[in-house]
């Protein structure tokens, strides 16, 4: 025990002794995600604005006033004011995003919408432009004033108004705006969470493995009286702790930056909607997924022989961590199986997207656990075998 | 009493070791059958051209790797079974700098002297004696990164020997050293020597056998060709200089690879 304590000194150490690793493990993750999501908060919600206030510009050709007057009510545009355009010329203008809609009408649109002939119904021919925002946007409100208009207009010619009636709606959104707002931070943190704990190990790991092999300084640890199997705890619990506090200071970013990112007012739901224990089970998650990979990354470390090969062997296991965090957000459902929480990271993640929903099991919760502490002691066995195995530590 | 009783040491060669090798056999005997003593109180040189085999040899002794046959004994320990025990009482060194950049000699010393198991008291007296010994003192708040070549391998041999061990094995003392740290390296190990500690060092450089070493082995393909004093191996293989032995024993080794 005091030597895997030495060891775990010795690792936290190295790393809190240099001011340049306390930057880039501690100080930078959180900063640089700060200032990136709000600068995408800011961006999004800055579009979002500039698209919701912009005053389209809009082409048309013989409007009737009904239909104007409608869009006066609902939609901000203003009306080209230059000369008459060809139909090619206006189609140009708004490939070319000078127009966002061109609307012609039928000259005697409205004189044949009240003759009622339905051999001779008029005609409106709309040009927009899916791929330019403001186009798409100008086309959707113009639809929903010519539904209006389609409705008010059927509804005129009915003899029994009434009639055009069949049910009454009365819609109330009954929203729990925690459970809403627990479904966001389900989709989000499980992923981001794996993602940081990963790249917190990864910046580490494998310097403190391989990198004792790269220097050569492997072997006057193992020239010591020290058992392996304390070394390779000893690396294993520092890393954890170090990988941890990276993650730590990652998670700060996201939650400082998560009001600015998704564009969330002071009325919403924030992460104080979480209580005491749920915050000590996200805990205990965050430390069994993080002993389970740096477990994995440090066995990947003890296989290569430089910290260059170590850092190319364990993207495979990164990119396969960020398969499962994309998966648990855009997957659907959380499972309940109690097989799905024996999968390395899935079960972890899953249970924790799971726990953010409070939709939590105990005997789920004790099979992650149970299963990802089993893991990482097969790994930290293997660990130990490496360290032990001549090819592996000293090979070149 | 160290011993070494007939071990051999096969590695199994990668294909780009075999292409380097220049050879289809898939294994590589580095240590074959090699047997010898040393004692405290003396150093042990083993002299060799490079690759016969003696940084297998004393790597083998370190317990860093075991001997596919045979047993190595240091105060009557075996190595292969009571490895942590036999490592209480060695220390390995390689001329190859082994330090960490990251740390002081301060906290290296600390460091590995808790891996040693050695008292805070010792350990103190230890660090002061050797610090002051190798000049390491004013440097020992400074970062490894920032100390000579020759400052990091004084602090090497330092670090090396915090628990005081009854053996130390050195591979190539003096190799990439300049004049002055060469010196400092091998007037301690003659100090070592003189208080009872046995040393073994592996090198290919005969004017350090010749100053520094009591009995030498002259190992070639893994192979020990020649055993004893300095004085003895001459008399023995009717030479005047222990280079005219070297060059006779290698023109041997030659003579039966190519028959």
């Amino acid at each position: 025990m005091r030597n895997i304590w030495t060891v775990f000194k010795k690792e936290i150490y190295r790393v809190f002794s240099d001011r340049r690793l306390i930057l880039t493990l501690f100080i930078m993750p959180g900063l640089a995600i700060f200032l990136i999501y709000s600068l995408m908060g800011n961006i999004i919600g800055a579009q979002e604005t500039q698209v919701s206030e912009y005053e389209a510009l809009i082409y048309t050709e013989n409007m009737p006033a009904e239909i104007k007057t409608l869009m006066d009510e609902s939609m901000h545009y203003r009306l080209y004011d230059g000369d008459a355009l060809d139909q090619a010329t206006s189609e140009q203008k708004v490939l070319e995003g000078e127009l966002e809609l061109v609307l012609l009408f039928d000259e005697d649109f409205t004189q044949k919408v009240e003759a009622y002939q339905t051999n001779s119904l008029p005609d409106i021919e709309v040009f927009y432009n899916q791929a330019e925002q403001r186009s798409l946007r100008a086309y959707n409100l113009f639809n929903g004033v010519l539904n209006h208009y389609h409705e008010t207009t059927v509804i005129e010619r009915l003899s029994e108004p009434s009639d055009y009636q069949v049910f009454d709606l009365q819609t109330q959104n009954i929203m729990d705006e925690r459970a809403f707002a627990a479904q966001g931070f389900a989709m989000l943190l499980p992923m981001l969470i794996v993602i940081f704990l990963f790249a917190g190990a990864m910046s580490i790991g494998p310097d403190a493995i391989a990198g004792e092999k790269e220097r050569g300084t492997i072997a006057t640890l193992l020239v010591t009286p020290v058992q392996r199997r304390d070394i390779a705890l000893g690396k294993v619990l520092s890393l954890s702790v170090l990988a941890l506090l990276s993650a730590l200071s990652s998670f700060i970013g996201v939650v400082l930056s998560l009001p600015n990112l998704m564009q969330m007012d002071d009325t919403m739901p924030d992460v104080s909607i979480y209580g005491m224990s749920d915050y000590l089970i996200i805990l205990v998650l965050l430390m069994v997924m993080v002993l389970f990979i740096v477990a994995i990354i440090a066995a990947v470390s003890a296989y290569a022989k430089t910290i260059k090969e170590a850092s190319m062997l364990i993207m495979p296991f990164y990119f396969l961590a960020m398969i499962v965090g994309v998966m648990n957000s855009f997957g659907g459902d959380v499972s309940h199986d109690v097989i799905t929480h024996l999968i390395p990271i899935y079960g972890p993640v899953n249970l924790l997207s799971g726990m953010l929903r409070f939709e939590y099991q105990t005997v789920n919760f004790m099979v992650t656990v149970l299963s990802s502490l089993g893991y990482t002691v097969l790994l930290i066995a293997l660990l130990n075998v490496m360290f032990k195995s001549e090819r592996m530590m000293f090979q070149k | 009493m160290l011993s070494v009783e007939d071990i051999k040491k096969t590695f199994t060669l990668s294909k780009k070791q075999m292409k380097i090798e220049r050879t289809n056999d898939k294994k590589k005997v580095a240590v074959d059958h090699l047997s010898f003593e040393a004692r405290r109180g003396e150093i042990y040189g083993l002299l060799g051209p490079n690759g016969a085999g003696k940084t297998t040899a004393l790597r083998c002794i370190s317990t860093l790797i075991k001997p596919d046959v045979g047993t190595i004994k240091v105060n009557g320990v075996d190595t292969t079974h009571h490895a942590a025990k036999v490592r209480e009482n060695i220390a390995f060194l390689t001329s190859e700098l082994k330090l960490d950049d990251h740390f002081t000699p301060n906290y290296l010393f600390r460091y590995f002297s808790a891996l040693h198991n050695v008292e805070e008291q010792t350990m103190l007296e230890r660090k002061k004696m050797l610090f002051n010994r190798f000049g390491i003192d004013q440097f020992q708040e400074v970062k490894i990164a920032d100390l000579s070549t020759g400052m990091k391998q004084k602090i090497s041999i330092a670090i090396a020997l915090v628990h005081d061990p009854d053996f130390i094995i050195f591979d190539e003392p003096t190799n990439g050293l300049d004049i002055l740290t060469a010196k400092t390296v091998i007037d301690y190990l003659l100090e070592m020597r003189d208080a009872g500690k046995g040393i073994i060092i592996s090198t290919h450089i005969l004017s350090v056998v010749e100053k520094l070493c009591d009995r030498v082995g002259i190992i070639i393909d893994g192979a020990l060709k020649a055993e004893g004093t300095i004085d003895a191996v001459c008399q023995t293989h009717n030479h005047d200089t222990l280079e005219d032995v070297f060059f006779a024993l290698m023109q041997d080794a030659k003579g039966d690879e190519h028959a």
